[in-house]
C-alpha cells in the first residue's frame, strides 16, 4: 500500500506544470526550466570573460567572473555537437558553475509535463536532457542544467584554472 | 544461413522497406502510421532517427533501411509501430516502412543466422525473411559488441 502510495504522488510530480525557457541553438528548439536559470545576458556584455588555457574540454573556451563565482562558458552548439554559429545570448545558470552559449530566446511557455526520454536514447543525450516536453505539435527536448558538464570535467576546468593562476604567480614573482 | 525446420503457422505482416520485403510477427505489431512528422533532435543513439507522436505517446523511429537494403530511406514514408523489448520492459518503437503492409498466414522456417532474422515464410514463390526488432536495432550496438567480445574471450 505504502509503495502504491508513494508512486501515485510521484506520478502527480511528473505531471505538474512547469514554466520554461524556449530558446534555440543552431536552429534547434530547446527547453529549460525557468527556475534554473538565473541571468540572461547578451555575449556583447562578456568583455571581461577569461580565456581558459585547456584543450581537453573543447566546449569550454571562457570563465565569466560573477558574484564572486567562476562560471564556465559552455559553448551549446560544441556540446550537442550541432553546425557552430556565432551566439548572441548567454544563460547563467542558478546553483551550477555553468553559463550556456545560446542564439537566442525565443519565447517563455508553461509545458503540462515531461515525457520520459525513451530508452532508445541511449547515448550522452540522457545526461543532456531531463526528458521531452510535447508543446503545440513539436516535441521538444528539456534540458538538464547539470548534463552541460560532468562532476570530472569540473575537476579537469578547476584544475587548468588553478594550474594557470599558479604559472600567472610564478611570472609576476 | 544455418536453419532449423520448426514449421509453424502464424499471422505475419509483410512490410516493404526501401527495395525489399520483409515481415515482422503480427503479434509484434500494434499499428501502421501514416507519415506524420519526425521530431528530430541532437543525439548520439545509433539508428535512431527522431520521435513521432502517436495517440499522445512519443514514439521513437529507427531508421533500418540503410542497415537492410544499403540505400537511404525514401523520403515520404508510413510507420509500422513495434514493441520493443528491453530488460524488464517493453516500449513502442516505430521503423519507416513503403506504403501498404499486408497480414499473411503462413509456415516460418526458423534460422539462427544472421542475429536478426528469427525465420524465413514461404509466400507465393518468394522467401522472406522475418524481422527480429530487437536484435535488428541492438546489432552492432556497443553492448552487442561487448557482449561479442566476452563470448570471443
Amino acid at each position: 500500500m505504502k509503495i502504491a502510495a508513494q508512486d501515485a504522488v510521484k506520478s502527480r510530480k511528473a505531471r505538474r506544470p512547469e514554466a520554461v525557457i524556449l530558446f534555440t541553438v543552431s536552429n534547434q528548439l530547446f527547453a529549460i526550466a525557468a527556475d534554473s536559470v538565473q541571468e540572461i545576458r547578451s555575449t556583447d556584455s562578456l568583455g571581461a570573460a577569461l580565456e581558459v588555457e585547456q584543450q581537453e574540454i573543447p566546449k569550454v573556451r571562457h570563465t565569466i567572473e560573477r558574484a564572486h563565482r567562476t562560471y564556465y562558458v559552455v559553448n551549446a552548439c560544441t556540446h550537442f555537437g550541432l553546425r557552430v554559429v556565432r551566439p548572441t545570448l548567454v544563460l547563467m545558470l542558478r546553483q551550477i558553475r555553468t553559463a550556456v552559449l545560446v542564439d537566442k530566446i525565443e519565447r517563455m511557455a508553461e509545458i503540462a509535463g515531461i515525457h520520459a526520454l525513451p530508452r532508445a536514447f541511449g547515448g550522452a543525450e540522457r545526461q543532456w536532457y531531463r526528458g521531452l516536453a510535447y508543446l503545440e505539435d513539436q516535441v521538444i527536448p528539456v534540458i538538464n542544467p547539470a548534463g552541460f558538464l560532468t562532476t570530472a570535467e569540473f575537476e579537469r576546468l578547476d584544475g587548468a584554472m588553478a594550474a594557470a593562476s599558479c604559472n600567472d604567480l610564478a611570472a609576476q614573482i | 544461413m544455418s536453419t532449423a525446420n520448426i514449421p509453424a503457422a502464424k499471422s505475419y505482416v509483410l512490410l516493404q522497406i526501401g527495395d525489399r520485403r520483409f515481415a515482422m510477427p503480427a503479434s509484434e505489431v500494434s499499428e501502421l502510421a501514416p507519415p506524420v512528422r519526425l521530431h528530430q533532435f541532437p543525439h548520439n543513439s545509433r539508428l535512431v532517427s527522431g520521435i513521432i507522436v502517436r495517440r499522445g505517446r512519443l514514439v521513437p523511429v529507427y531508421d533500418v533501411c540503410p542497415m537492410l537494403t544499403g540505400k537511404n530511406s525514401p523520403s515520404h514514408q508510413f510507420y509500422l509501430v513495434a514493441r520493443r523489448k528491453f530488460a524488464s520492459t517493453t516500449e513502442p518503437a516505430a521503423i519507416p516502412v513503403n506504403g501498404d503492409c499486408e497480414l499473411v498466414t503462413a509456415d516460418i522456417v526458423e534460422v539462427t543466422s544472421p542475429q536478426h532474422v528469427s525465420g524465413i515464410l514461404m509466400v507465393g514463390d518468394a522467401s522472406i525473411e522475418v524481422l527480429d526488432l530487437n536484435a535488428l536495432v541492438t546489432s552492432g550496438s556497443a553492448e552487442n559488441e561487448l557482449d561479442r567480445a566476452g563470448s570471443l574471450a
